[in-house]
């Protein structure tokens, strides 16, 4: 089974985009394998709809562990699973807590057995802070780009499009990282979605 | 950041868990030393070295718990025995099928359960099991209530066991219930499943040394099934005393000499008593939290303390008291 990884700063909309994907393609029930830093695995069946509500919040850090499930694509005449994986978001500064530092760590070792990489990057946010002239907010993602950019099968979500300035984030997304694939998404409204599942379909 | 860290991936993420690497700094990391493993990238997360690493880590663990002689050189021998077996299908000699169910003889709080979970991670990265979860498990989630409620209850935490260890605690309960009592059912249930599963998990029964003797004794076919028993004897004083120091160490406190002297006489007078309590782990630790918590207690109202006030554990924070004691066991 193909790996895909979906990385990013944390409250960008990781979760939210994962759960959507599930839901695009009409998944009722998704079996969520909860795997923590210390290498304990944990499985729970949850309605779509349940694990969105209790998996996806507004502040940051929702996902601790990785979380993985496994979504099948139609290809042809026949089906394939596709094992997606949700990580804990990955911030700037060193973390205080350290259960969340073992989680970012989970996250970056995740990344070398994907297949399939998505970077969620919050265009909304983007929209409203100057990062042409400060780019600090975005070292992380663009360190991020350049590490798991190569690796094949590599594409950026410009999540949050339904939100106001975010056509502005999208714009400079698009001028700072040049040369990748740039996807504008709203995992809230499930617009844009027919791009992301052709992004995973053609890297089966 | 020293330059050996940068090569090795492993420990890139280990600074980061750390807090000596941000997440940026890391990746940075991680991309020059991803050169070399973009090449083996397909097989990476399996990669030998990680998983031997963590093999590693998780026989340190076990070797630094306190006594259990018996049962660290038994792991020895069987992490030995797994990889020779596994090196041995790989140069397509004959191997035998591992059967590792094992039973756990020995008082509460001899490390039982502790053994049993570091078991469960020592065979995940030996490829044994799949996940080396453990499941715990006694009498009352096995057996049910009515005619054939017991198979489907035992068969429900059977599965969850697939790929990990089913530990039942207090094993020998099952047959002591009579002729009639749905116990025997549970057996029977748990025995075919380790036949149709034979390579997916692990059952550990745990309980008392002559309960468990007599249960095994009573039933060919358990004893014929778990080739491995191993028995967790009580503490010593000395043992104790160690397991002590280690406890009041990770939580950043010292005993001083009175204190120590206190503590030991009275683990020793318990060892004497011969109750089940004896030579038991958990007395330690519920001796020293309530000494923690006494010393708290003494400590509140004065107005300035120092660091070391907050370290040390006096004589006279460390009561005993024996039904305070057990009713926290």
């Amino acid at each position: 089974m193909k790996r895909c990884i979906v990385l990013g700063k944390p409250n960008v909309g990781k979760t939210l985009l994962v759960l959507g994907l599930a839901d695009y393609m009409k998944v009722k029930d998704v079996d969520i394998t909860f795997q923590d830093p210390g290498g304990a695995r944990y499985s729970r069946k949850y309605p779509v709809d349940v694990a969105m509500r209790e998996l996806v919040g507004a502040l940051p850090h929702q996902t601790k562990c990785l979380q993985s499930f496994s979504l099948e694509f139609r290809v042809g005449k026949g089906k394939k699973a596709v094992e997606l994986i949700d990580t804990c978001g990955l911030t700037q500064q060193i973390h205080d807590d350290p259960l969340t530092r073992k989680a970012m760590a989970q996250t970056l070792s995740a990344i070398r057995g994907a297949e399939i990489i998505i970077h969620v990057i919050d265009a909304h946010f983007l929209g409203s802070v100057d990062v042409l002239s400060d780019p600090t907010e975005v070292d992380l993602d663009m360190q991020l780009a350049a590490f798991a950019g190569p690796r094949g099968g590599y594409c950026i979500v410009a999540n949050k499009m339904d939100l106001p300035g975010a056509n502005r984030g999208l714009a400079r997304i698009r001028r700072l990282f040049t040369g990748y694939k740039v996807l504008p998404v709203s995992a809230a409204t499930r617009e844009g979605f027919k791009e992301v599942k052709r992004h995973v379909l053609r890297n089966l | 950041m020293p330059a050996f860290e940068s090569r090795n991936p492993d420990l890139v993420l280990v600074g980061l868990e750390e807090g000596r690497l941000s997440a940026v700094e890391a990746i940075q990391a991680l991309s020059t030393s991803c050169d070399s493993h973009t090449k083996k990238r397909q097989t990476d997360t399996e990669s030998p070295d990680s998983s031997e690493w963590r093999l590693r880590e998780a026989l340190s663990e076990l070797d630094s718990l306190i006594g259990l002689t018996a049962v660290k050189a038994l792991v020895r021998e069987l992490v030995a025995y797994v990889k020779i077996q596994q090196i041995r299908e790989m140069r397509q000699l004959a191997s035998e099928a591992l059967v590792l169910h094992m039973v756990f003889s020995g008082n509460p709080g001899t490390g039982k359960t502790t053994c049993a979970r570091l078991m469960g991670k020592i065979f995940r990265e030996m490829g044994v099991l799949e996940k080396g979860h453990l499941v715990e498990r006694e009498r009352a989630d096995l057996v049910g209530e009515y005619i054939g409620h017991t198979a489907q209850k035992t068969r429900e935490q059977i599965k969850k066991a697939l790929g990990g260890i089913l530990f039942i605690d207090e094993a020998y309960s099952l047959a002591t219930g009579g002729e009639k009592d749905f116990g025997k059912e549970s057996i029977s249930t748990l025995i075919k499943a380790m036949e149709d599963n034979k390579d997916k998990f692990i059952v550990i029964l745990a309980g008392y040394r002559e309960e468990m003797t007599k249960f095994i004794q009573s039933n060919p076919g358990i004893r014929s099934r778990f080739p491995i028993h191993i028995e967790f004897p009580d503490y010593t004083t000395e043992e104790l005393m160690l397991i002590a120091d280690l406890m009041l160490k990770k939580r950043d406190y010292r005993l001083d000499v009175a204190a120590r002297a206190k503590l030991e006489a009275q683990l020793s007078r318990n060892l004497g008593t011969d109750s089940d309590h004896s030579g038991n782990a958990r007395l330690v630790r519920n001796i020293i939290e309530r000494a923690i918590r006494r010393q708290a207690l003494r400590l509140v109202d004065k107005k300035q303390l120092t660091r070391e006030e907050l370290m040390l554990i006096r004589r006279e924070d460390i009561e005993y008291n024996h039904e305070a004691v057990y009713r926290f066991g």
